[in-house]
């Protein structure tokens, strides 16, 4: 599927209506589960933050750790395995179904090929789609971060957001974008992938989906510690 | 014209076509009938290019199928329209949107001359009034309709049907077999059937083609093909009598 991907991804036409529509549809449907992903995050943080500061006295700091530690890691990485669990098993499902019920074999006797329509538009929607969704759900993580420290520890909106502004000039916030394209790009290949091959009935579709988002999540792990490691090795995010 | 020539195809597990061969006439509608999985989807499949024959040769208006290139197999499947048992109708789209598709993408007409086209193979179909309605909508009839108003847009040289009153109740599967005359009569396109369904084939066919034992065993003309000395009158007539007969005593 990979090699499928790169080689229609440059071929005329190009889908640009299918993409529009997967663009719309993949926000639509993620933009619950990720937001949600965010307030929990939110206001963990803010909680173990807020208690563990006002031990060392330094619950005014909290707003930076707080908003570092969402932003680096934890919304990327949840964000991105909520994105797995929605988007990628409803790429498996609608692709298997459309398998099973000979949409696909109707497509190629059109003279169409269905990685173009199909698989082209889902894969560039989700690249474009999660780091957007990952902002959002980032702004939602800190206002959510904002309002439990100010209300179960007394952290003024101000004080806050005074050395957020510090944290958010980190490049490791850049790279957790490209982080999150990467991750993108894995979970709507495999998930297309999985999707075409998929052969059988009601059952193996259940089996296929389940393997989808195993997969997927394993995918997110990796690709989300061999950055890490990478960054540090690197060292293009380290101040 | 479609000839097929000592075409064999299995699966990994079993064997389901040998050596079969038969050739399809010009502006004739012929029908294969046998038996449920005795492979007649595989055939339909294999002259389509979307399954792949271990052996043997499909030529399609003197192009090779079998082994041709992606490119090949593009310009020869624009010549053919097909007909799936469900319709496979896509579910993301409208009546009007499923039909459009094919035009849209191949050729490059305005937006009111796509909007005309379909609306004329509605009409011929019959579904103009449906053309907003998504495929759950539908009955299995009226997608079958859809289906084939889809098929038709590109002014195919030939159609395919695909076991195309399968689960239908009496009254849709008419309304199909009458848009099918209609399509035979008025457009003179050249198709084939496979069926199990032998009203259909009695009320559509020209030809009649026999699918048993892996092979084709014989191709009659219809009225041939429902005399008594027929092999397909033995298989699906008698042996239907026959089998009732048995299980009423």
């Amino acid at each position: 599927m990979y090699g499928n991907f790169f080689f229609w991804l440059f071929r005329e036409p190009f889908p640009v209506g299918q993409l529009g529509q997967q663009i719309v549809r993949v926000i639509l449907e993620a933009f619950g589960a990720m937001m949600i992903t965010g307030v929990v995050q939110g206001g963990l943080f803010a909680w173990l933050g807020g208690w563990d500061g006002g031990r060392f006295s330094v619950v005014n700091w909290t707003g930076s750790i707080v908003v570092y530690l969402l932003l680096s890691e934890s919304t990327t990485l949840l964000g991105s395995m909520m994105f797995a669990a929605r988007i990628g098993t409803a790429f498996t499902v609608e692709i298997g179904s459309m398998q099973m019920s000979g949409q696909l074999d109707a497509l190629r006797l059109m003279a169409v090929e269905p990685s173009q329509q199909i698989v082209i538009p889902r894969v560039l929607a989700a690249i474009i789609c999660l780091p957007i969704l990952k902002a959002l759900s980032d702004l939602v993580a800190i206002g959510t971060a904002i309002a439990c420290l100010n209300w179960w520890f007394g952290v003024s909106p101000t004080i806050f957001l005074q050395h957020v502004f510090e944290v958010l000039r980190h490049p490791i916030l850049t790279t957790s974008y490209i982080r999150c394209m990467i991750m993108a790009f894995f979970i709507a290949v495999n998930a297309c992938g999985l999707g075409f091959s998929f052969q059988g009935g009601a059952v193996e579709l259940g089996k296929t989906t389940t393997k989808s988002i195993v997969i997927n999540l394993i995918v997110v792990i990796t690709v989300d510690s061999v950055f890490g490691v990478v960054d540090q090795i690197t060292g293009w995010s380290v101040v | 014209m479609i000839r097929v020539r000592d075409v064999c195809f299995s699966f990994p597990e079993r064997p389901v076509l040998e050596a079969l061969s038969v050739d399809i006439g010009e502006s004739l509608t012929t029908v294969i009938i046998g038996a449920s999985g005795i492979g007649k989807s595989v055939l339909l499949k294999c002259i389509t290019g979307l399954l792949r024959p271990q052996s043997g040769s499909i030529i399609i208006d003197g192009d090779e199928v079998v082994g041709a290139g992606r490119h090949k197999l593009y310009a020869i499947r624009k010549k053919i329209g097909m007909l799936f048992q469900e319709g496979a109708l896509f579910d993301s789209m409208n009546v009007f949107e499923n039909v459009a598709f094919p035009l849209a993408y191949h050729k490059s007409f305005s937006t009111h001359e796509i909007e005309k086209r379909v609306h004329a193979y509605l009409d011929l179909v019959g579904m103009r009034e449906a053309m907003t309605a998504m495929p759950r909508e539908l009955s299995g009839g009226m997608k079958r309709k859809v289906a084939v108003a889809r098929a038709m847009i590109l002014e195919p040289r030939y159609l395919l049907y695909d076991e195309p009153t399968s689960g239908l109740d009496p009254a849709s599967s008419a309304i199909v077999e009458s848009m099918m005359k209609r399509l035979q009569t008025e457009r003179a396109i050249t198709s084939l059937v496979v069926t199990h369904d032998i009203d259909l084939t009695r009320f559509i066919a020209d030809r009649i083609a026999l699918l048993e034992d892996k092979r084709i065993v014989t191709l009659e003309e219809r009225d041939q093909a429902f005399s008594e000395t027929s092999a397909v009158y033995d298989h699906f007539i008698e042996k239907r009598e026959r089998i009732r007969q048995e299980n009423a005593s």
